[in-house]
């Protein structure tokens, strides 16, 4: 903890930051909530633990950020995929973001609840990126990760078993709770755009009314147009009042980049993104 | 709105199939729709007047016509809105004829279908806005690709214009393979005599910079202004000093390491050479993969021998950028060759009739050298393997040619010609000889032709026999040639001295390279692709480019240099004007939306997406955008489809547009 | 009395340059095919969006058909491929979703491939209408239509 407000302070002080997103303390116990921090009194409240669950790269694309010259950011291994993606997707300018990676064992899966075995973050049960894979500077360290069963990914084996009509059956079900509240958007760090397409009314690809209709074109959309660039921090599904299990879609896109094309988002600059690129070799064989 | 419908007949194409009377009644009840009619003929000249008496009349805002593909009219009556004083674009065809009464057969349902047809093209047209082209300029320069005939032709009649013609060759010199021919079928008069001239005439033309030894990398652009990357590829030369003198050549230790490609692998050149004396430019090449200088280090005779050292050993590849408004592509074709490289050989077959294994048994190009005056046995006509002058000769057409099952379904065009021209050549210099040729028929269409092979058959006594040949195998020195005579229903056995084949003309194996570089499309053969096999014969799908000679398919000369003509002149065409108009159906930016991500310019293919700095008062870069160039668009609107708030579209097909028209299914 | 067969709606988005020119030439050829389909007109495929097939879906389309240039014979060099690469997330999407793949089908057909094209069409016609009705939208679609 020390270590990070040290750290804060000194690039707040010696100007190499203008400010830092990060956690601190919330009301209540095991949470944490965002914050910024504009002065070294702002720095000395910062923290790192178990309860950093917000991806924080969701702010980087604010405006009020864009203008504010080079923005520190707390972030952990997930976040920093989110952060290469911003990047690569010029959103953020590589000069413009200073990140202070936090080595991450693993965070809890919703705020409030105690940390243990059991309520370990899926997404972290298959991090690769414990030790952040880009980072100006590197604090904190590792322990063992918590390991248990990947019930989401047992539940998707489940849908990949059933037939077509069961499986629309099981999202028609899901998407009836659908409210179209739209926070999955609002908490996802990919989703940037200034006007989405869920809000344009010439024409109206998706329409607006919360039914399953709708939904459905809603959620698929929002999956694909983040296909390839998901970086699975799954603040969608935690943000969803519905519990409509959507990380889900963006993990089926997920392994369907690594298995059709051996792509993962976020975790390299240099790598060309997947949509925008092409290699003639790609898979034809459903094409008649 | 005021939407006009019309619904042609096309007299019974349409009529016969759909009731366009009902189509056109139907129509009418669609909300915006003001006026809607059916005709017997829209596209003819009272058709149109319907149209455009109807747009003044009726003061109608937008047309649809149901009629044929808009590939095939959609000119015609955007050019009929625009005499009536309505913007073009405020047009849309709905396709009943192609992709209706011609594909149906129930009445009702076609009806019923044309109705459905027009209803999507009058929800289109409602969502159409007017547009007006886009004017670029045009660089009033040609690129050609070929130096054979027909580019050497292309490249003069542009250049004898006045304007200013690039000549890429890939080759040491420009000649291409009419160089090598001896003398030319109808009339026998010595291709060289015909061809160097025109070749000396590019080479000091102060309008063409000639290319050679070179070749196209990368075409970026569109019509009018292209923008073609050249590698020089290393000749070892300093071009500049030599002076051809041939020192360098005759000197050259390597005798015997190196085929001649110029003389089809029946004779011997040097490591650095000029691939035949009446080569343009005569500058020599060195070959690096035989040259002892740069397999051991040593030797260096050249230079010492060279007075002008111009020998550049360590000479790189270069390249040159062009920039070009139009490009024809004279890239020819290659003989195919059955066993000379089997990894080359576009096909296996024909093993049988020993092309490879007995050096008597050549290909037509072969002979061409054998019977030349310049070749390797300055025109006499002897065996390559113990030079004696064959007594018997056994000429076989269509090797590979109209031979599915073990070559190429189509005809080759030249054989028949070439090989009449062959065997009478043989007759004349060897007039004791008896000259056979097999023959599946015999195609001599074309002016003298015909003539020309009964003057083989009647006056020069060569033997034709109807049929095919089985096998050849030597025996005892004889070449056994084992075939059929298909007229008499009796096999024939000769034993000849030689053979020869008259193996079929094939693309050039790098031709589907040079089209994705230019974008064309080419057939399964490799042969490109005219934009319309009757009337845009000499163009290609991609603006601005045109096809001249045997890359477009097998052909002669005389054709070849028609097309030539045709394709210098489609070029003059757009040299006529200083500016061009082009489709206005391209990409825009909604700047106020666009968050640039600019994954529509990782699409592009034509990097026609920049970026564009969106200031406040102060000067401060608000946020950075995508913006289109308008001059290197091309419309294809994958920018709009993988762009996630829609902020780019496609002007003439977009989202709103599309959406309508699925609504209207 | 006899039941009326079922006849599928399947909306068709090709590109101009090959598939389109490729159903022109099965016209002027005179070829034969069945009229269930009806043709949206896009300059190049690399311009379809996914939204597209949404949409047709919405509108009661029972299959779709995606068809354009042949790879490397793109009219626009690498629309074909970029398209490519989206079809097969957005196939694996839909899959999951449960809106059956063999609904949605993909085709090269070329400008010189009228044959080709009347084929294709015939076997998506034929599929879709031993498929029958895609029940589980139309369903939607008609709650839709009660809820609006």
């Amino acid at each position: 903890m020390n270590e990070l407000r040290e750290k804060a302070k000194e690039l707040l002080q010696n100007g190499t930051v203008k400010v830092i997103i990060g956690y601190v303390e919330g009301t209540t116990p095991n949470r944490t909530k965002p914050f910024i921090a504009r002065s070294v009194e702002d720095a000395d409240k910062l923290v790192f633990n178990k309860f950093c669950v917000n991806n924080l790269a969701v702010y980087l694309t604010r405006k009020e950020f864009k203008q504010n010259g080079v923005v520190g950011i707390v972030a952990k291994g997930c976040d920093v995929k989110a952060i290469v993606q911003l990047i690569q997707e010029n959103q953020v300018n590589k000069d413009d973001v200073y990140i202070i990676g936090m080595n991450c064992s693993g965070v809890v899966s919703d705020l409030g609840e105690e940390f243990n075995e059991n309520t370990v973050a899926v997404k972290c049960l298959h991090c690769t990126v414990h030790t952040p894979h880009l980072h100006h500077t590197l604090l904190g360290t590792l322990e063992e990760t918590p390991k248990h069963e990947d019930k989401n990914f047992a539940l998707m084996q489940k849908i990949d078993s059933m037939t077509a009509e069961e499986r629309f059956d099981f999202w028609e079900a899901e998407f009836e709770k659908c409210v179209k509240c739209y926070a999955c958007r609002q908490a996802c760090p990919m989703c940037y755009c200034e006007k989405c397409i869920a809000d344009k009314s010439v024409p109206r690809w998706i329409e607006s009314s919360a039914h399953k209709r709708g939904n459905f074109a809603w959620n698929m959309i929002r999956a694909f147009h983040l296909a390839g660039r998901c970086v699975g921090c799954n603040e969608c599904e935690r943000a969803c009042p519905a519990e409509i299990p959507l990380s889900l879609l963006n993990r089926k896109m997920g392994m369907t980049a690594k298995k059709e094309f051996d792509y993962v988002a976020g975790m390299n600059l240099n790598t060309p993104t997947l949509v925008g690129t092409y290699d003639v070799n790609d898979r034809e064989d459903f094409i008649k | 709105m005021r939407i006009g419908v019309f619904i042609c007949h096309c007299g019974e194409n349409i009529g016969r199939t759909v009731d366009c009377a009902a189509v056109a009644e139907s129509c009418g009840r669609f909300p915006g729709v003001a006026y809607s009619i059916d005709n017997k003929y829209m596209c003819s000249d009272p058709g149109q007047n319907v149209v455009k008496n109807a747009i003044r009349e009726k003061n109608l805002d937008a047309v649809v016509v149901g009629s044929c593909s808009p590939h095939m009219h959609e000119k015609t009556f955007r050019k009929a809105c625009a005499d009536a004083g309505l913007n073009p674009y405020l047009f849309e065809m709905a396709n009943l004829r192609e992709h209706c009464s011609w594909v149906h057969e129930d009445r009702i349902e076609a009806t019923k279908k044309a109705i459905e047809l027009t209803r999507i093209a009058v929800e289109k047209v409602k969502r159409n806005d007017p547009l007006s082209p886009i004017r670029v300029p045009v660089t009033k320069r040609s690129l050609v690709i070929g130096g054979g005939i027909s580019g050497i032709q292309a490249a003069l009649d542009i250049a004898n214009a006045g304007f200013e013609v690039v000549l890429v060759e890939k080759e040491p010199s420009i000649g291409g393979h009419m160089s090598q021919l001896s003398e030319t079928f109808p009339t026998l008069d010595c291709s060289q005599c015909i061809l160097t001239p025109r070749m000396v005439e590019v080479y000091q033309h102060p309008k063409i910079k000639l290319l050679t030894y070179s070749e196209v990398e990368n075409v970026e652009g569109f019509i009018g202004n292209f923008k073609v990357t050249v590698r020089k590829k290393a000749r070892s030369i300093d071009e500049t000093k030599c002076n051809g003198c041939g020192n360098c050549q005759q000197k050259c230790p390597i005798k015997k390491k190196a085929y001649s490609e110029f003389e089809e692998n029946l004779a011997f050149r040097p490591a650095i050479y000029v691939p035949f004396p009446q080569a343009v430019p005569n500058i020599p090449v060195i070959d690096r993969s035989v040259c002892t200088y740069y397999q051991t280090g040593k030797c260096q005779m050249c230079v010492k021998v060279c007075g002008r050292e111009a020998i550049m050993f360590n000479q790189e590849d270069s390249f040159v950028t062009e920039d070009v408004g139009s490009i024809i592509v004279a890239t020819g074709y290659k003989l195919y060759t059955i066993d000379k490289k089997p990894d080359e050989s576009a096909i296996k077959g024909y093993g049988e009739y020993g092309y490879g294994k007995y050096k008597d048994v050549v290909d037509g190009l072969q002979f061409e050298r054998i019977a030349s005056a310049s070749g390797p046995t300055s025109g006499e006509i002897l065996r390559p393997s113990d030079k004696t002058v064959p007594k018997k000769i056994v000429f076989i057409q269509c090797v590979g040619s109209r031979d599915e099952a073990k070559g190429f379904s189509y005809c080759s065009k030249i054989c028949c010609m070439y090989t009449a021209k062959h065997a009478m050549l043989y007759k004349h210099k060897v007039h004791e000889g008896e000259a056979y040729v097999f023959y599946m028929d015999i195609r001599a269409g074309g002016k003298g032709y015909d003539e020309f092979v009964r003057r083989a058959i009647e006056e020069d006594h060569v033997k034709y026999i109807r049929g095919r040949v089985s096998r050849i195998y030597e025996e005892n020195g004889k070449y056994i040639v084992k075939g059929e005579d298909t007229l008499s229903n009796m096999p024939v056995t000769i034993d000849a001295d030689m053979v020869v084949l008259a193996t079929a003309m094939i693309a050039q194996p790098n031709a589907p390279k040079l089209a994705q570089t230019i974008g064309m499309s080419y057939d399964k053969y490799g042969f490109y692709n005219e934009a319309h096999p009757k009337l845009r014969p000499v163009e290609v799908s991609t603006a601005g480019v045109f096809l001249a000679g045997a890359c477009q398919a097998p052909k002669d000369i005389p054709e070849s240099v028609a097309m030539a003509s045709a394709a210098a002149s489609k070029s003059l065409v757009l040299f006529g004007s200083d500016f061009l108009e082009r489709e206005p159906t391209i990409a825009k930016v909604n700047e106020s939306v666009c968050a640039g991500c600019f994954y529509c310019q990782k699409v592009c293919a034509y990097n026609a997406i920049e970026k564009k700095e969106i200031k406040d008062r102060n000067g401060n870069v608000v946020k950075v955008i995508a913006y289109v160039n308008s001059g290197l668009c091309q419309g294809c609107g994958t920018c709009n489809a993988v762009c996630p708030s829609k902020s780019v579209e496609l002007i003439g097909f977009n989202d709103e547009q599309i959406y309508a028209e699925i609504n209207a299914l | 009395m006899e039941e009326k067969k079922f006849e599928p709606k399947i909306a068709a988005f090709v590109c101009n340059w090959c598939t389109y020119t490729g159903a022109d030439l099965a016209g002027t050829s005179r070829l034969k095919y069945a009229p269930n389909i009806k043709m949206i007109r896009v300059p190049c495929t690399g311009r379809i969006d996914p939204v597209f097939i949404i949409k047709a879906f919405e509108k009661g389309a029972d299959g779709v058909l995606i068809s354009g240039c042949h790879p490397n014979d793109c009219h626009y060099n690498t629309g074909n491929f970029h398209a490519r690469r989206r079809w097969i997330l957005f196939k694996e999407l839909l899959s999951f979703m449960g809106i059956d793949s063999t609904r949605l089908h993909f085709s090269w057909v070329s400008a010189s491939e009228g044959k080709k094209f009347v084929d294709v069409v015939t076997e998506v016609v034929e599929k879709v209408r031993e498929q029958g009705r895609f029940e589980k939208y139309a369903k939607i679609n008609e709650e839709f239509v009660i809820h609006e």
